[in-house]
């Protein structure tokens, strides 16, 4: 990764952080005094990377891991922190880990679609008797990364 | 990956399908993978782990066999160049 990409990467999640969504290429080449082009082009080097995901055919920021810019089926509760969307329960817990912040994921049972959480606190996951499963096995994920 | 109420309602839920059984993690595990992969993806000079690192931190935290099996030599978790995801 360049440094300029280095750069975009940044600002592209602390502003998904600060404003619970991803900003566009320009607003990024604006707030770094870039070339237009250039975050233009820094967004396709992090997709390339996968670092990031962009919606098809466009520009947009679909997924900044462990965020996703998309509602999803898993919410993330950081309390004074903000609230943001993730893209699993993995990344659910991600984006509290990333943050280094207490809160909450909720999602729920894929099988009886009842609420189920996952709390974190004093940086620890608080006792639960839920299980993670994976569908989809390591080397494919990225077959179908919306998917898994 | 999805978060399941217990066991039983897993295992109902994949009696369903025929892409199954796929892997659990029980929470600590689960805890424990989120933070190893996500704790410094804000650090001003994080980059993708290797596959041979990825590989590592998932054998450090149990997640061992072929499911969890990178494919040094292919298509790993956000390294290798490969196709365009599909929602």
């Amino acid at each position: 990764m360049d440094e300029v990409a280095n750069q975009v990467r940044l600002y592209l999640y602390r502003r998904f952080i600060e404003a619970g969504a991803p900003p566009s290429a320009g607003e990024t080449a604006e707030a770094l005094d870039l070339d237009p082009a250039a975050a233009e082009d820094a967004f396709r080097r992090l997709a390339e990377e996968r670092v990031i995901v962009l919606e098809p055919g466009t520009l947009d920021v679909w997924m900044a891991a462990p965020l996703s810019a998309r509602p999803t089926a898993f919410r993330v509760d950081a309390a004074e922190r903000g609230r943001w969307w993730a893209n699993c329960v993995w990344d659910g817990l991600g984006v509290l880990a990333m943050l280094d912040a207490d809160g909450t994921v909720t999602t729920r049972c894929p099988d009886c679609d009842e609420d189920l959480g996952l709390a974190v606190k004093a940086r620890r996951l608080a006792p639960t008797d839920t299980i993670g499963h994976f569908l989809v096995p390591a080397a494919r994920w990225w077959e179908n990364i919306g998917f898994t | 990956m999805q978060l399941f109420r217990d066991e039983e309602h897993l295992g109902r839920w994949l009696e369903g399908r025929d892409d199954g059984p796929g892997a659990t993690l029980a929470p600590d595990q689960l805890w424990r993978l989120a933070s190893a992969w996500y704790q410094d993806r804000l650090g001003p000079r994080w980059h993708r782990p290797s596959p041979e690192a990825a590989q590592g931190l998932f054998a450090a935290i149990g997640l061992t066999g072929d499911f969890w099996d990178l494919d040094p030599s292919g298509d790993s978790p956000g390294i290798i160049e490969g196709p365009t995801p599909e929602e």
